[in-house]
């Protein structure tokens, strides 16, 4: 029997989803495999239990929290899809500041109407099997992970830095053109998408486990831009992983 | 330096291609160790030394190396004993009877059988370190009568991690080996030794000239056994250890297995104690 | 060895006649201020002045990703990739990346000769170019002049505006057969074409400052700077490692096995299955790209294993640069050296 699949979103731009709704060209492939039972973007079946649950988002209020863990009792596997999902994402830049200016800044005077909570990762609350990075995440990367469940093996994971994938397409490094590219401690995976297309890296893939911090922002204030920018561009995706 | 125009056409080799092998039995040894005998086409033997590896490689999944696990004088197929940690070898669960498994080698160097002849030989195994010794303990009693005592270490972490308990069953029994096992931790059912697998040697009576001794096990092992053994005043001369490394390619290219300066995979993984003492890396 | 003018106009002619014998590779210009080998479409579009390229030469020979075989799961079977032996030409080529590829026939082709290797090499021909030396060259300090010849089958040297061509091997002398825009010449030497960045010693003693280098504190000042992103490496003409991936497509029934360049800078480089890492930290694996070059293989074959060609440096985001980091070595070992002196 194909296995069950269910996608589900919590906060989050939804875009990762819509990310799979234009694999046009492989979709009919996938359903060879899969049979998708939940998928509020394209269709309103439901079902009790999952052999695959994909999620998008954070987790940020106290509702999010009980339904992840509904969802996790009901599901085999469990994928943390996208930036948001794998670590908090832009979401998690509002843990910076204190919750209550936050709740203020976004609600007004109606702030207590609406619980919230720090953006968290999926992995905070409850066990994360797999988990698919970018913002958004990469088609490719998913249809990696969807082959690699079939055939039961482990997910690749990316531990090395976008730099790798960068030099070897042979692009102009953009520090040598004068920008300022986190691709140097950004997990790869992506192609160097970015870089190929002369944009820097912002870290949308999640740090390496250990990242030298120190010497990256001195690499980053050398080329140009403030030790205060540079810690920003570091947080922009990554506010729950960086310790500065 | 070796020169393009010294290599004719039909030294340069495919390096990167396995071969096909069937799959002719496969066991679940404990939790995490199963255990498979293959047969190359036509039955050929696959030429090893006890201690050599070779690259299993399951397509879509990928290569690892994995040691030989039988004798040497075991004719027509061979065997190995894959514990379930990586990417490839925890998909290698599922490979039963009648699948088949791409293979590449024998690679790199075994025990120096050569100089091992007359000698008393001492096992020294660690966990999945018993499945290439297993190699060389099963052709030391294919041909018993050119070796002198045959002694055997066996530490495991606990009594349900044992591996080959069968065999180890018949070594028990018979009187020309003397086997010593030993468990980190035992349980209710455990009645024999407790304790690191040092524990073992300086109840040893060694004759030292005459003593070769052979050890693989986890990284950390190695360090606390060689001391244990040079207490026993035991030259450093007569011991050998099995390192483990990422050899991936098998060849000597990838780079993976490098010790220092040294390829893992050519110079070793078999080493003499004396040729890797001097490298930082390797202990 | 004979030696011809050329007249800068007539390289272009020179490109297209080499296109004879087969496609020529040449440096061209890539993004703002980089270039790379790249096949030639239009000979004028070739440019002989220039620094370095972003990948090296090795490229052409060792693929950066590069697949090995097809699968398919169906029924486990594989089908090799073949590697032709195809004709090329590398043309204005530096001595240093000549040197390199000279390196790397060593590393790909000694104890087991690897075939993908050996059929891309088999019928190259390869003509250098003199270069002006920038900030980061220094192959003068591992042993290689801007005019060393070995391995060429032509070389051009410029001199002032246009350039001397000279033959260096028979090949070279056929592949101009037929090329009429050569004047006969006496070699000019050219003078002023300088080195800038210097190893303070001679490469020859470098394997005993090595030696005695293994716990400097140079290295941890090293990590402290590196970020970790094997660039180093994975722009170095004299680096082989590679890793091996299989990929499966989405119908997940064929797929194919690839490699591709790998670095051992990179964290999980040195790590096997159970978890264990050999070279954990980014000291120890700093010291180990340096220990490659200049002490291990150094040791067995009595060269650098570096040709200077300064991209480890010239693409290092932390502006790490390996004559500094050799320098410190030497200057701390001269310092151990005195102190042990003083107190005899």
């Amino acid at each position: 029997m194909k296995p069950k699949v269910a996608f589900f979103d919590f906060t989050s731009c939804e875009g990762c989803q819509l990310n799979k709704l234009n694999l046009e060209n492989d979709l009919l492939d996938i359903l060879k495999h899969v049979e998708i039972v939940e998928f509020r973007e394209a269709m309103d079946d439901k079902a009790d239990a999952y052999d695959i649950a994909f999620i998008e988002g954070s987790i940020s209020s106290p509702s999010c929290v009980e339904r992840i863990h509904d969802i996790r009792r009901r599901s085999k596997i469990l994928v943390a899809l996208g930036s948001c999902a794998v670590n908090g994402g832009v979401n998690a830049m509002k843990n910076l500041q204190p919750i209550d200016e936050v709740r203020e800044t976004v609600y007004g005077e109606d702030k207590y109407l609406f619980a919230t909570l720090p953006a968290m990762s999926v992995s905070s609350i409850v066990k994360v099997d797999y988990e698919v990075r970018g913002c958004p995440m990469t088609q490719q990367d998913f249809l990696k992970l969807l082959v690699s469940l079939v055939l039961g093996k482990q997910a690749p994971r990316y531990d090395s830095p976008v730099c790798v994938e960068c030099k070897l397409s042979e692009n102009e490094c953009l520090y040598n053109r004068g920008m300022v590219c986190l691709g140097p401690i950004t997990r790869g995976g992506c192609d160097a998408i970015c870089p190929s297309f002369g944009q820097f890296c912002t870290g949308c893939r999640g740090l390496l486990d250990e990242p030298n911090y120190i010497g990256m922002l001195e690499v980053m204030t050398n080329h140009g831009i403030s030790l205060d920018e540079a810690k920003k561009r570091m947080l922009l995706f990554n506010s729950n992983e960086v310790q500065l | 330096m070796k020169r393009l125009q010294e290599v004719k056409s039909n030294e340069a080799l495919d390096l990167y291609y396995p071969t096909m092998c069937e799959i002719v039995d496969a066991k679940q040894l404990t939790d995490l160790e199963k255990w498979y005998e293959l047969k190359l086409p036509g039955g050929q033997d696959l030429g090893h030394e006890p201690g050599q590896f070779v690259e299993v490689s399951a397509f879509g999944i990928g290569e690892a190396p994995i040691s030989i696990s039988s004798s040497p004088s075991k004719e027509g197929s061979f065997e190995l004993c894959i514990r379930q940690v990586g990417t490839l070898t925890k998909v290698l669960k599922r490979y039963e009877k009648g699948d088949t498994l791409g293979i590449r080698g024998p690679f790199g160097k075994g025990y120096p059988i050569e100089k091992m002849y007359g000698k008393d030989i001492l096992i020294v195994a660690g966990g999945i370190g018993l499945v290439p010794l297993r190699s060389l303990i099963n052709f030391v009693l294919d041909n018993r009568q050119e070796f002198g005592r045959l002694i055997i270490l066996y530490g495991a972490k606990n009594p349900s991690e044992l591996l080959f308990t069968d065999e180890l069953d018949v070594w028990q029994r018979r009187d020309d080996v003397e086997l010593h096992v030993t468990v980190d931790q035992g349980d209710p059912s455990w009645e024999g030794n407790t304790g690191v697998i040092t524990t073992l040697i300086p109840e040893l009576d060694l004759n030292l000239n005459k003593t070769i001794a052979a050890i693989t096990g986890p990284p950390i092992m190695y360090k606390f056994v060689v001391m244990s053994l040079k207490s026993k005043q035991l030259p450093d001369s007569h011991i050998y250890l099995s390192l483990e490394r990422r050899m991936k390619c098998g060849v000597g290219k990838c780079g993976h297995c490098q010790i220092n300066g040294v390829y893992c995979c050519q110079e070793g993984p078999v080493f003499n104690y004396v040729d890797i003492k001097p490298l930082e890396e390797a202990l | 060895m004979e030696c011809y003018s050329l007249k800068q106009s007539d390289v272009p002619a020179l490109i297209d006649h080499l296109g004879a014998y087969g496609e020529v590779i040449a440096p061209h210009r890539k993004g703002d201020v980089s270039y790379s080998f790249e096949p030639v479409k239009d000979s004028e579009k070739v440019v002989l002045e220039y620094n370095r390229t972003l990948l090296p030469l090795k490229k052409c020979f060792l693929p950066p990703t590069e697949k090995l075989m097809d699968f398919s799961l169906k029924d486990m079977s594989y089908k090799p990739t073949e590697v032709p032996i195809k004709p090329a030409v590398y043309f204005g080529i530096h001595s240093y990346e000549m040197q390199s590829i000279l390196r790397l026939d060593h590393s790909m082709l000694s104890g087991k000769a690897e075939s993908n290797y050996f059929n891309r090499r088999k019928k190259s021909r390869f003509i250098g170019v003199s270069f002006s030396p920038d900030e980061y060259h220094f192959s003068e300090s591992v042993g290689i002049s801007i005019e060393e010849m070995e391995g060429f089958d032509l070389y051009l040297n410029k001199v002032s505006d246009d350039y001397q061509l000279y033959i260096i091997s028979d090949k070279g002398k056929d592949l101009l057969k037929g090329f009429d825009k050569l004047i006969q010449a006496e070699p000019i030497h050219v003078e002023g074409r300088e080195f800038n960045k210097k190893i303070r010693y001679h490469y020859n003693r470098l394997p005993r400052v090595f030696q005695y280098a293994y716990h400097s504190k140079v290295w941890a000042e090293v990590a402290e700077r590196c970020v970790g992103c094997g660039s180093c490496n994975l722009t170095c003409p004299t680096c082989f490692c590679f890793d091996v991936n299989d990929q499966v497509e989405v119908t997940a029934e064929d797929g194919m096995r690839r490699r591709s360049w790998d670095s051992c800078m990179l964290s999980t480089f040195a790590e096997v299955a159970g978890g264990e890492n050999f070279r954990e930290h980014t000291l120890n694996r700093t010291r180990h790209r340096l220990y490659r070059k200049f002490k291990y293989i150094t040791d067995e074959e009595g060269l650098p294993w570096c040709v200077g060609c300064g991209r480890c440096t010239a693409f290092c985001p932390a502006d790490i640069s390996m004559v500094d980091i050799i320098n410190d070595l030497i200057r701390e070992d001269e310092k151990a050296q005195f102190h042990k002196t003083v107190r005899v």
